[in-house]
């Protein structure tokens, strides 16, 4: 759905992206990370039309975004890391005229402005003036003006930024009803812990560079870390622990109190082996946890947190 | 002891601890910014090309060397009060351009709240943002001294007239940067602050004056007849006084002729009707007025922003007034709150939502306002029996001519500036819109908000057309002439709009156009023609300047004697005899319509080129 390809942007000597190589499949939500000034909102400006790259292309749904704008401006819904508010507008008239802007016709807009209210959880403000929203309904807002146009692509920069925890779990539990709709969602954020747990795919950009594109998944063995499961049975510890070493997968096998720590050269499914030896073997499990890679952790140790 | 009282003098006196941080800051940033540089350049090259045509025009290559040192006074006299004049006008308009934006942008970027959070007071901070950008304007007169200087070895220029006029200057630059700088803590847009003041003066300096003299029109007649002053004088000395632009006239002519005192023939001999000591304090007076108000207004607006209540004083009054009203009508009708649904061309429909003038209230004001000025005129017109003169209607048309252009130009040179600095802007280019989609919206949308204007001046021409004052002929003339300017100021105001991240950029870069065009211009070329002796492009440039194609349309078919002309006998006084009559002066008409409506698309195009390009 989105690739871009030897994408680079300068800003006279500045090189803010840097032979940026980029695939993005459809319907997957894509969490864009990287420090201030590492190049994701440029990537962003340049992939809805509003900057055009030095070198390298772009394409959404094999359009090429340099030469066929238009075609790929009705396609993307671009949510920018700031809020420009036509103050002096009411919410339904805002959303009524980027309806307008995108060519809708004007029979259809009242249902389609209600549709993204109610999705929105705006409809209670749909007569308050721009201006009058707070931060957080701003952004809701936002979102409801990027969905308008029932754009198959949605670009959202930093949409999170600057929002309440609760508005925050509400914004998520959008996005995750944008993917259930098909929608393929780019999304560039601080706050790590959420895209984690809401993103297909993660990509890590420093100094206009990918240093990683992927599943969580994948930044385990990139990075060399092993996998890790902690289990817990009712009986039969030792016999546990000595069925559990014998797992050409298993490094390493400690116990810990009344758990036991389970470490795999592979971190493909390893609960599920782990669970499935110990049932075979007629152990009662308790409990049984994967140990997570924190993005944070991948984050910090993938970057150098150099910044142009 | 001497040591102590310098530095506690030169604490006292010290402008950034007088002004505060603001000032020091405002100074840094201005050094940073190429445009100030650039302004001045263009100041001095306006001022040397004027300087240059007083020169040639005055002091003829012809005659005695005695003649020659006779004419030397006479040029002296001329070229410094034009610098004067010239500097008298160009620095208020930059002063009010200057200060339109100097509170709203804090308030927009949300600074002033966070200013209030440190020890800088709001009279610091008023203070600070006025004098820093006066300095940049004391810095423009300042250039012009070592040539008033130079001037006075010509002789017949007094040092006290170089004195008294650049004190007249700089009172009346502080007070319209003051008034500029009050209208912008409660103005977000800077064209509606620049319109806004230049309506205020428009009105003080010259609606005011005007009317009352047509008032005391009586008084003054019996004032002269019977020699008898003690009626009138009072008030007319009070009026010089307040005027800064009566002011400088009369100082003025003062230096020309040191027996003005006989212009006012009623003024008994001996006493001078005119102290400009006493006229700067007034202005001076009148300017900290404003300034306090200013401190009282900004203090309001930055602690509601230091607690998060962003709007301004004007929002937050006509949201309580709308609240009244909405809820007055939602009794009386039990409907909810007007939601207006966006019908055509959304840019266009976008563009008629931000009106000019917010609230019915407002604008109904306004509007009744400018009815009563244009009766009040018109009564003036009837009572002095100045209705059926040629020059009467032409200068009503140039009225409406000068009022519309002015809101043309600024419309549209804060079209799109406007949207870039609320960034809304990027939003808009990422829809699927045709650029000329957006730039045919922005267009139109100017066009619309201006038509009352136009509007007026049709019905004014109708009325005196039925009145037999003005002949029926300009019916075909102004639409014709309107076109080309108004197509011509749109798309020069967008093109600079779209080249520019700044409204007040925009707006110095549409006014610098239409001054070099019309003034500038014009000037060279006379220069050249001076030396070459053919004058014919002079001519050409002249007549395609629209105050000269004003003067000669309606001075060829306004007043009485014209209105009941038949065509053939009407004459336009065209440079070019061979353009005198009906038929050639319309065709000309329509070349130069055809001229500015090419120009105008250009600039269009140029706009519509630039749209993308730094939109960040």
């Amino acid at each position: 759905m989105i690739e871009t390809k030897n994408l680079t942007k300068n800003y006279g000597e500045l090189t803010a992206v840097d032979d940026l190589d980029l695939t993005i499949k459809d319907g997957d939500i894509f969490g864009f990370i990287g420090p201030n000034g590492a190049g994701k909102t440029t990537t962003m400006r340049i992939l809805v039309t509003l900057l055009e790259p030095t070198r390298g292309s772009a394409f959404i749904n094999g359009l090429n975004v340099a030469k066929e704008g238009k075609k790929v401006r009705r396609l993307v819904g671009y949510m920018p890391d700031f809020m420009g508010v036509y103050d002096d507008l009411k919410v339904f008239e805002y959303l009524e005229f980027f309806a307008a802007a995108f060519g809708i016709e004007r029979k259809k807009r009242k249902s389609i402005v209600e549709g993204v209210l109610e999705l929105t959880d705006l409809e209670s403000k749909k007569s308050a003036t721009v201006d009058s929203l707070s931060r957080g309904m701003q952004q809701r807002l936002g979102l409801a003006r990027v969905l308008i146009h029932d754009p198959k692509v949605l670009i959202l920069d930093e949409p999170a930024s600057g929002l309440d925890p609760r508005a925050r779990i509400e914004i998520r539990e959008l996005l995750r009803e944008l993917k259930r709709m098909g929608k393929t969602i780019m999304i560039s954020s601080h706050i790590l812990s959420e895209l984690e747990e809401i993103c297909d795919h993660v990509g890590i950009i420093e100094q206009g560079r990918l240093v990683f594109s992927g599943t969580l998944e994948e930044i385990r063995p990139r990075l060399g870390i092993e996998s890790k499961v902690r289990v817990r049975v009712a009986d039969h510890q030792d016999k546990a622990i000595e069925l559990l070493s014998a797992l050409p997968q298993v490094s390493r096998v400690q116990a810990l109190g009344g758990e036991i720590a389970v470490t795999f050269h592979e971190g493909k499914n390893a609960d599920g082996i782990v669970a499935r030896t110990l049932v075979n073997a007629g152990l009662d499990i308790i409990s049984i946890q994967p140990e997570r890679l924190k993005l944070d952790d991948a984050f910090l140790q993938l970057t150098k947190g150099v910044v142009h | 002891m001497t040591t102590a009282l310098t530095s506690t003098f030169s604490n006292l006196f010290d402008p950034v601890r007088l002004f505060g941080p603001i000032f020091d800051k405002e100074l840094r940033v201005s050094s940073r910014r190429k445009r100030n540089y650039t302004l001045r350049l263009i100041y001095v090259i306006l001022l040397t090309i004027f300087v240059a045509i007083v020169w040639l025009s005055v002091v003829k290559s012809e005659g005695s060397s005695a003649y020659q040192k006779s004419r030397l006074a006479l040029a002296g006299k001329t070229i410094v009060t034009t610098i004067v004049t010239f500097q008298f006008i160009a620095t208020q308009i930059i002063a009010v351009i200057m200060l339109s934006t100097s509170i709203s942008d804090e308030i927009y970027h949300r600074t002033l709240g966070l200013l209030m959070t440190t020890p800088i007071s709001s009279f610091q901070i008023v203070m600070g943002k006025l004098f820093s950008k006066l300095l940049q304007i004391i810095l423009l007169l300042a250039i012009s001294l070592p040539l008033l200087a130079i001037v006075r070895i010509f002789g017949g220029v007094p040092w006290d007239y170089v004195l008294s006029s650049l004190c007249i200057t700089l009172t009346a630059v502080i007070f319209a940067g003051s008034l500029s700088l009050y209208f912008s803590i409660n103005n977000r847009r800077a064209y509606v602050v620049i319109i806004k003041t230049v309506v205020t003066l428009g009105v003080l300096f010259f609606f005011i004056p005007l009317i009352t003299t047509a008032l005391l029109r009586p008084l003054w007649l019996s004032a002269t007849l019977f020699r008898n002053p003690v009626t009138v004088l009072p008030l007319l000395i009070a009026l010089l006084h307040v005027n800064p632009f009566g002011a400088i006239s009369v100082n003025t002519a003062m230096m020309i002729s040191p027996t003005v005192a006989a212009m006012l023939p009623f003024a008994p001999t001996g006493i001078s009707i005119f102290y400009w000591p006493l006229h700067c304090m007034l202005m001076l007076g009148a300017s900290a007025l404003l300034i306090a108000m200013s401190v009282k207004v900004v203090r309001k607006v930055a602690l509601r922003q230091a607690v998060g209540q962003i709007d301004s004083v004007s929002n937050r009054m006509r949201a309580k007034k709308s609240k009244k009203s909405s809820r007055r009508h939602a009794e009386q009708q039990d409907l909810p709150s007007v939601i207006r649904r966006v019908t055509g061309s959304p840019v266009l429909w976008r563009e008629l939502r931000a009106p000019m003038i917010q609230g019915a209230e407002g604008r109904n004001s306004i509007i009744g306002l400018a009815v009563a000025i244009i009766a009040l005129l018109i009564t003036y017109g009837t009572c002095e029996n100045y209705l059926d003169e040629a020059f009467t209607q032409m200068g009503y048309v140039m009225m409406f001519t000068v009022i519309g252009s002015v809101f043309t130009l600024v419309l549209s040179a804060t079209s799109i500036t406007t949207e870039k600095e609320t960034r809304s802007w990027p939003i808009l280019l990422a829809t699927s819109m045709d650029d000329w989609q957006i730039l045919l919206g922005k267009a139109i949308g100017v066009f619309r908000r201006c038509l009352p204007i136009w509007l007026l001046m049709a019905g004014h021409i109708f009325l005196f057309i039925c009145l037999k004052y003005i002949h029926p002929v300009v019916i075909l003339h102004m639409p014709i002439f309107v076109t080309g300017l108004v197509v011509f100021l749109t798309g020069a105001g967008l093109y600079f709009s779209a080249r520019f991240k700044r409204t007040t950029s925009a707006v110095i870069a549409c006014f610098a156009l239409a001054l070099a065009f019309w003034a500038v211009l014009p000037g060279v070329l006379g220069l050249v023609s001076m030396i070459t002796h053919d004058y014919n492009i002079v001519a050409d440039l002249v007549s395609a300047n629209p105050a000269a194609q004003i003067a000669i349309l309606m001075g060829g078919a306004g007043g009485k004697w014209n209105a009941r002309a038949g065509l053939s006998n009407l004459t336009f006084a065209w440079p070019d005899s061979s353009w005198h009559k009906v038929w050639p002066t319309t065709g000309l008409v329509i070349i130069y319509m055809m001229i500015y409506t090419v120009s105008g698309v250009l600039f269009g195009w140029r706009a519509k080129c630039r749209f993308r390009r730094n939109v960040f």
